[in-house]
């Protein structure tokens, strides 16, 4: 049926990631100009990945609504300096949002530690967006989504601690009490499942 | 900063995009917008924290609490969380009212009626939605649903994918009600369906279909 539906919709329009893509360039040079309206539009197109992203890992609304906040402060601060040619302006929202998300969520875990000097925060922007424009499409993360429903329970439960809480393999290896041997096997396993998922995409 | 300013260990960058939208989406709060964008308003100075993030700091407080603040702090949590729940839940009502006639009245309202699937032939629904107003949704004859399942509402659009617009929790009668705002940026919906997903709600759909219309 969804097969169905999608045959109607594909006939109905292309897709809008290319699109979408450009838009968001265009609204970082605007903001980078300092035009709040930009900043509202990118808001609009974003917002919602990026608090629901911080709400998975935090847990916590109040929480992820300040990681929001965080992230277009430092979205407007950068703007004028973001070179296009390093990716998708959302992947760079995503993991700004993912690294901010897991910086408080260690902050909580550990005693409560001073929080990171913003410049050096800043310095993210540097490190943060792998170099390749990955087009994400919502058949990607839907491919991604049902690859990691099928992994086996202690794989999927390694990534996810990976990456939704920003553990390190021994910190995995602890919480699971696995030797740290077999997460590393782990975690490479299912990542060659998951990337599988959106090979021939 | 920390190692995880990067990807994590032997993390493809393709799979960890992936990973960053695969979760649950959810609606921010209306008001966040606007704080977004009061935020940059004099260059970028970050406003102070919404109160909601004396959450976190009760949460540290644990490092150094004994028995009875643990009980302390688990009684504050639960009653922020019961008075929280309750003011959005009548923040939802008064918008709802209010906003219902609106959609339904507004000049670009389209409609869609839902069918009942094998799985749920009795059921059925109608959607009234507008660019500029939102969306009304009513169901009847929905199935009780079982513990940890709940029924999601999904928008098929000119977009590859299905767009989640929401979750639905029928009342005992199997009724749903509500009005959901629809971003402006969406395409005009094509057809819509209603399928039973884990509790939280997922990215895509995976469970069996309820319901399913196309637009007029």
């Amino acid at each position: 049926m969804w097969l169905l539906l999608l045959a109607i919709v594909d006939r109905t329009g292309p897709g809008r990631s290319a699109e979408d893509r450009l838009a968001d360039q265009a609204a970082l040079a605007r903001i980078g100009r300092g035009d709040t309206a930009a900043l509202a539009e990118l808001y609009d197109r974003h917002g919602r990945p990026i608090y629901s992203l911080a709400l998975r890992i935090l847990q916590d609304q109040g929480d992820a609504e300040d990681i929001v906040q965080e992230v277009f402060a430092q979205a407007w601060r950068q703007a004028a300096r973001y070179d296009v040619s390093r990716g998708q302006v959302a992947a760079w929202l995503l993991t700004l949002a993912r690294s901010r998300a897991i910086d408080r969520l260690r902050a909580r875990r550990a005693r409560p530690e001073p929080l990171a000097d913003r410049d050096a925060a800043d310095g993210l922007i540097d490190a943060a967006v792998p170099a390749d424009a990955i087009l994400m499409s919502a058949e990607r993360v839907a491919r991604v989504r049902a690859a990691l429903d099928q992994l086996p329970m202690l794989q999927r439960m390694a990534i996810e601690l990976a990456y939704y809480e920003g553990l390190t393999h021994a910190e995995i290896a602890e919480r699971l009490e696995q030797p740290l041997g077999t997460v590393k096997t782990r975690i490479r396993t299912a990542m060659l499942k998951l990337r599988e998922s959106l090979a021939g995409m | 900063m920390a190692d995880h300013d990067r990807l994590p260990e032997d993390f493809d960058a393709g799979v960890a995009a992936a990973l960053a939208r695969a979760v649950p989406q959810v609606d921010p709060p209306e008001e966040l917008r606007a704080r977004v964008l009061s935020t940059v308003g004099d260059a970028g100075t970050v406003r102070p924290p919404s109160p909601l993030r004396g959450f976190n700091e009760t949460g540290q407080r644990r490092q150094t609490g004994g028995t009875l603040a643990w009980l302390a702090l688990a009684a504050a949590l639960a009653l922020a969380v019961a008075l929280g729940g309750y003011a959005v839940q009548l923040r939802h009502r008064a918008r709802a009212d209010e906003s219902r006639l609106a959609v339904l009245a507004a000049a670009d309202v389209k409609r869609v009626d839902l069918a009942g699937q094998p799985v749920a032939p009795r059921a059925a629904a109608q959607a009234y939605w507008s660019r500029s107003r939102g969306m009304v949704f009513t169901a009847s004859n929905l199935p009780p649903l079982p513990a940890g399942r709940v029924y999601q509402l999904w928008v098929l659009t000119a977009q590859p994918a299905p767009i989640s617009a929401g979750l639905l929790k029928p009342d005992a009668a199997g009724a749903v009600n509500v009005v959901f705002d629809t971003p402006a940026d969406i395409p005009t919906p094509v057809a819509m369906a209603v399928t039973i997903e884990p509790d939280g709600g997922v990215a895509a759909p995976t469970g069996d279909k309820y319901l399913v219309g196309l637009a007029h």
